[in-house]
């Protein structure tokens, strides 16, 4: 890789971004590239490095190596004021002893924004956000979809050239979450600019991102759509972060086979194997119903227990699960890696 | 029952001040028998005393307000860098602090004495809170440094995401939070120097300048024959009287200080 980033675009541009705290590599070498108006997911579990790059972007914690651009321009060392950066916290951060207008004039005052702006900035993102009813409210007094809004106001009128977000949702209930990310989806895109969200969540990522990076213990694990991410994922981890119900890993004798959930069939017992397709007989060990769709747990001697997306009568009952050839991931046993194409041959 | 107990336990003294001084020299050292009258006769001694007995309570007011200043000017910079700076370095300068707190303070006094007189500083009202912020602030900087620490930080890397400096951060984020903290801690530095005797018995010597303790003092020990009861009891009440008024203003911010990081909210 040489070291001149090759687009010099308006967007967020990482390089070789790294965080070490003493021994503890926190974040290794990230490089990556949002351009303006995509919303990019950091996508992982706690403790793999994704608020630790939404830290380092926003300035709240030093690089210890590598290059942040943003529209151009080295922001690595500028100070958090002056890299045109808002961010909306997991715990939103309103101040609790100012009232929702002034939450939101107050960062605007001390920058010297004149007044006649701030009157029109602030009823404009009132009523974008529908906030109007609530302007004289302290923080406390709002519900938890409240004060994301009143956040998200908050960034809004420091007219970033750049948006972070570090988990928004994870403090609201199940049902509002849903129903949050279209509307999310749409102001993040209204304002033009790079948008990096961070979650653990991948229906969250999956919904509300144009692409997802995916990290693990500091290191970039693979970066595309979520459709790119869920088909061809590059190795085990990603394959097995996202998806739900997880996906089904066998060991054959010489790798691993990922088989999504949903790609699997139920037959009757013992049906003869058709040509290009694969098959194992176990047991109809458990079923979930869920509405929309079934999960069966079906127990096969020597491979454990695939999770299979379909409904297959009784428990208990031996039963076939099979699967087109096609649809298998391979991965290297050790590694995890997945293996190419060219090397798919039995 | 148990309440009550406790309620007479606590306000009983208080009680039997005021009652003793309403009540004639005559009955209190029981010269008197028989039912005894009330009387203001004690509280007119001392207003109308050689100075009048209001000006110990505002020199004490003045010390008590300078030194409250002072004291917290110096602690809250101080409480705001230990609360941030990395923990192993706050844990052992906060122990240093701590160590401070804990001094004895009655073996500073001869060198404080020393101190006052090289520089000048006797009988000077004002020069007595540099003493007094001095004993305060150990104390001062471990109670606001704790609840500087119960803030949540998230808030004011919000405020350093407005762009807002760091003055500005103190003045518009964190001060504001800080305020149940900051009133109790100042009300508890107020009534050390309130009640503080030593020091202020060797560093005043002008009458016009004493502060409520030594002026009680000089009260209780004005005759060698009679022990003046009422008048002391009188100057007790007065003397308690703004402290009790400062707390009942005070109450709520106090009350919500003392208990701060006790639950997590």
């Amino acid at each position: 890789m040489t070291t001149t980033l090759t687009t010099k675009g308006a967007g967020l541009e990482l390089h070789r971004l790294s965080r070490r705290v003493q021994q503890q590599t926190l974040l290794d070498q990230l490089t990556l590239e949002v351009p303006p108006g995509e919303i990019l997911a950091l996508l992982g579990p706690s403790g793999c490095g994704k608020s630790t790059t939404l830290r380092l972007i926003a300035g709240l914690d030093p690089a210890s190596s590598g290059e942040i651009r943003l529209g151009g321009a080295v922001i690595t060392h500028l100070p958090p004021a002056q890299r045109q950066v808002a961010m909306v916290f997991q715990s939103y951060a309103l101040f609790p002893h100012l009232s929702v207008e002034r939450n939101l004039s107050l960062g605007m005052e001390l920058r010297g924004v004149p007044k006649s702006e701030i009157a029109r900035d602030l009823d404009q993102v009132l009523a974008l956000l529908q906030l109007e009813e609530l302007r004289t409210r302290r923080p406390a007094a709002l519900s938890g979809g409240q004060r994301q809004r009143v956040a998200l106001a908050r960034a809004l009128l420091r007219k970033p050239a750049l948006f972070l977000l570090d988990e928004p949702m994870s403090n609201l209930d199940a049902q509002l979450r849903e129903d949050l990310r279209g509307e999310l989806r749409t102001l993040l895109r209204s304002t033009g600019v790079p948008v990096v969200y961070v979650t653990h969540d991948q229906h969250e990522a999956m919904g509300l991102a144009d692409r997802i990076a995916v990290l693990r213990e500091g290191q970039l694990q693979q970066i595309g759509t979520a459709e790119e991410l869920y088909n061809t994922p590059t190795n085990r981890f990603v394959a097995s972060f996202l998806g739900n119900p997880t996906i089904n890993l066998i060991d054959t004798a010489e790798l691993q086979l990922g088989l999504r959930p949903e790609r699997l069939e139920l037959a009757p017992a013992e049906t003869p194997i058709a040509r290009g397709w694969s098959a194992l007989e176990g047991r109809l060990s458990h079923r979930e119903w869920l509405g929309d769709r079934v999960i069966s747990h079906v127990h096969c001697p020597s491979h454990g227990t695939l999770k299979v997306i379909g409904d297959a009568g009784p428990i208990a009952d031996a039963v076939q699960v099979r699967w087109r050839q096609d649809a298998e991931l391979r991965f290297e046993r050790e590694s995890g890696v997945l293996l190419p194409l060219t090397t798919r041959s039995q | 029952m148990a309440r009550l107990a406790l309620l007479v336990w606590s306000l009983g003294p208080m009680l039997w001040q005021l009652y003793t001084s309403l009540r004639p020299t005559e009955a209190l050292t029981g010269e008197l028998h028989g039912a005894a009258s009330w009387t203001l006769s004690h509280y007119q001694q001392l207003l109308q005393g050689d100075p009048p007995f209001l000006l110990y309570l505002f020199n004490s007011a003045v010390v008590g307000a300078t030194s409250t200043a002072l004291t917290l000017a110096l602690a809250v910079p101080c409480a705001y860098g230990l609360s941030r700076i990395g923990r192993t370095a706050s844990r052992g300068l906060s122990l240093l602090v701590a160590a401070a707190a804990a001094f004895p303070a009655v073996l500073l006094f001869l060198a404080m004495l020393e101190v006052a007189r090289d520089w000048h500083l006797a009988n000077n009202l004002l020069a007595l809170s540099l003493p007094y912020a001095g004993l305060c602030l150990p104390l001062a900087i471990l109670l606001l440094q704790a609840s500087f620490r119960d803030l949540p930080l998230e808030l004011e890397e919000a405020a350093v995401m407005e762009g807002m400096g760091l003055w500005q951060r103190l003045r518009w984020v964190l001060l504001p939070l800080m305020a149940p903290a900051i009133a109790s801690a100042s009300l508890l530095i107020f009534i050390f120097c309130w009640n503080e005797y030593p020091i202020a018995l060797t560093w005043l010597s002008r009458s016009d300048l004493l502060t409520l303790a030594p002026a009680m003092a000089r009260i209780a020990g004005s005759s060698v024959y009679t022990i003046p009861y009422g008048a002391f009891a009188a100057a007790t009440v007065l003397g308690s009287t703004p402290l009790i008024l400062l707390m009942l203003v005070f109450q709520r911010q106090i009350i919500s200080g003392l208990t701060q990081g006790a639950i997590k909210g």
